[in-house]
């Protein structure tokens, strides 16, 4: 397994359902032993980009390469992927091995190598114990398991995942995730993972693809998605942000300016070279998250601009203030995030602070 | 029903003439006849009038008897026949409909189920002509040269009830059978294309075992049914073709012994409940919550 080779490649792949387009035009390598992960809102197209590639819906035009080979009109039970369906969708009238057992036998391999294997594939899940209760007899967490352990029991070259967490509740789904995680990286197989919640896409994923209205906006790793994202549909989905619009100004080094409402903030452009080239005057946004954003002292020298408290929302391990900043009449809505403490904040509802952001946490998106 | 001076809210008062009505109708339409005929069956005829005194006479008649045993063997295994052939031909076309999108599915399934709104002897008058000497049947083999002379092999006879009853019965069949294979999940079927199964093992491994519960009840409907009709055997049996209903028939008409008659009812009642048992246990063993 190399991760560096591409497994699977979509090339300019569309889908309608009758006239009405779902996928526009979508690429997409996926490498050998990832975890990638597709995200992105209900609607977006993300489970007929995993409805196409494990062959359950015809393309409408494009092509799937396997290896390099074309793969599109191979028939589902021809394909060597396996999909955990979100409903799981196991076998009712079969016990735990005889499902997991279920894509062995239709192989005609011999019953003595089935058990073996189904009792592998059930340890690795850790439901040894229950090989012979009905899917019927099993919580959701452990059906989960059963229909992680069916689909990897074939040894196929891509598991897909139809959104298999969505119906567990918010602890076991935490416990789930960490455990796919774990398999993931046991067995080596490449997992396209299908999620509209961006926090288990963050916490599971290599690679994240975020999906918006029958297009990939952007792929990258959970951290470039975090720190750069270059649209913005992907800043404001992907976790909580800050987004000022402004003009472009001039390049330095590193660094570009953008005039906002807020006055000229500097952003980091690194790695950008899109942002780069980007004319002077263009329409783009300032982002910075809201850990990035502090109350403003002499060390900073620039990203100067002061705004009122209008609401502190206590959330944990960190407290939220919600501050209108800028002229009056342009107000923007930041947040600001800071770590709790037990005697309370030192800052106030009401209160006026002056505020600054480090050029290196902030970034641009073109608008 | 006392309409006025009931110190029970209206509501309250519809409820439970609700439930009493629910429990009492079965018991007096149903529970109470049976019960009747139960008491009959250890009653006897004496010169035309019966004899109120109990006795297990109709029974010992019944067991040793050397004409009744036999034809109520033969008429259960020509019901089990009529089930099974009701079934072969019902589950293709049940399972054609459920693979129809939409309105098409429907529209199919209702016509299939038109023959259920038409009159029971009119059917049967219509499927006689069709079977006779000189019936439909006859000659249209005639006319394609398979046979050189109309046959008589289900003019009138055994065959003749089968291939009636069949007819009649079939839409029984289909419908049960289509409803338990419309419930069974497509993501079920998909699930199985995606494990490499084949059409065949699909059909084979997931969707003919989810659809047993449906099979079961049919082949009970059908079976139910044909044991208890007396009609068709005697208007298409002819002379050879005697049946158990027939011989129930006479005892109560002809031959006027209501007891006699109250017994071998009992004992087709025993078998038809047994068939309802057998059919509702099968199908509830495989329905393990889809």
């Amino acid at each position: 397994m190399n991760q560096n080779t591409d497994l699977l490649t979509l090339r300019s792949v569309s889908k309608s359902y009758g006239t009405v387009p779902v996928l526009h035009d979508i690429d997409l390598s996926i490498r050998d032993g990832e975890f990638l992960t597709v995200l992105g809102p209900s609607g977006s197209g993300k489970t007929t980009v995993l409805r196409l590639i494990g062959g359950l819906e015809p393309l409408t035009s494009g092509e799937i390469r396997l290896d390099g080979q074309d793969i599109s009109r191979m028939p589902i039970n021809r394909r060597p992927f396996n999909t955990v369906f979100q409903d799981y969708a196991l076998f009712p009238h079969l016990t735990v091995s005889g499902n997991v057992g279920y894509g062995l036998s239709v192989r005609h391999i011999q019953r003595k190598e089935i058990a073996r294997r189904v009792a592998e594939a059930l340890d690795l899940v850790q439901l040894g114990r229950f090989a012979d209760r009905f899917p019927a007899q099993l919580s959701g967490g452990q059906r989960q398991r059963v229909a992680l352990a069916r689909a990897l029991i074939c040894q196929p070259r891509l598991i897909l995942l139809d959104e298999p967490l969505a119906a567990l509740d918010l602890e076991l789904r935490r416990q789930m995730q960490v455990f796919l995680k774990s398999i993931q990286r046991e067995i080596k197989t490449t997992f396209l993972f299908v999620t509209h919640d961006q926090e288990e896409a963050i916490g599971m994923a290599d690679r994240i693809c975020v999906m918006e209205a029958g297009h990939i906006r952007q792929l990258g790793t959970p951290h470039d998605l975090y720190y750069r994202p270059n649209c913005e549909f992907a800043a404001r989905f992907f976790g909580e942000n800050n987004l000022v619009a402004g003009k472009l100004g001039p390049v330095q080094g590193e660094l570009r300016s953008i005039e906002t409402t807020l006055g000229r903030l500097v952003c980091s452009i690194s790695d950008q070279p899109h942002l780069k080239a980007a004319t002077d005057g263009a329409s783009a946004y300032a982002a910075f998250r809201p850990e990035a954003l502090h109350l403003a002292d002499a060390k900073d020298t620039d990203n100067h601009f002061s705004g009122t408290i209008s609401d502190m929302a206590f959330a944990g391990s960190s407290t939220v203030a919600t501050i209108m900043a800028g002229a009056d009449n342009a107000a923007q809505r930041l947040r600001l995030r800071v770590p709790s403490r037990v005697d309370g904040s030192a800052l106030k509802s009401g209160e006026t602070v002056s505020l600054s952001f480090a050029p290196h946490e902030g970034h641009l998106v073109l608008a | 029903m006392s309409k006025a001076d009931s110190t029970l809210p209206a509501e309250r008062r519809l409820s439970l003439l609700v439930t009493v009505l629910a429990f009492a109708l079965p018991v007096v339409f149903v529970l109470v006849p049976l019960a009747i005929f139960l008491g009959y069956s250890f009653f006897s005829v004496d010169q035309g009038t019966i004899v109120y005194s109990l006795s297990l006479g109709n029974y010992v008649r019944f067991f040793t008897d050397p004409v009744f045993l036999p034809v109520f063997w033969n008429t259960i295994v020509l019901c089990v026949s009529v089930a099974i052939i009701c079934i072969l031909l019902a589950y293709p076309a049940a399972y054609f409909l459920t693979t129809l999108k939409g309105r098409w599915r429907y529209a199919l399934l209702m016509l299939l189920l038109v023959p259920l709104l038409m009159s029971y002897v009119i059917k049967i008058y219509a499927i006689r002509s069709i079977l006779g000497l000189n019936g439909f049947l006859n000659k249209a083999l005639v006319t394609l040269g398979i046979l050189q002379e109309p046959s008589t092999l289900f003019v009138f006879n055994m065959n003749a009830i089968l291939l009636t009853l069949t007819l009649l019965l079939i839409p029984f069949a289909i419908l049960p059978i289509f409803l338990s294979l419309e419930r069974i999940p497509q993501v079920l079927l998909r699930a199985s294309d995606d494990l490499g199964a084949s059409g065949l093992q699909t059909f084979l491994r997931i969707t003919l075992p989810l659809s047993l519960p449906g099979v079961a009840s049919a082949a009970s409907f059908v079976f139910v049914l044909a044991i208890g009709d007396f009609l068709t055997p005697q208007m298409v049996g002819g002379i050879s073709g005697f049946t158990f209903g027939r011989i129930l028939y006479s005892q109560f008409g002809t031959a006027y012994n209501w007891p006699f008659g109250a017994a071998l009812s009992v004992a087709l009642a025993v078998v038809v409940i047994a068939a309802i048992l057998i059919g509702e246990r099968f199908g509830r063993n495989r329905g393990i919550s889809v």
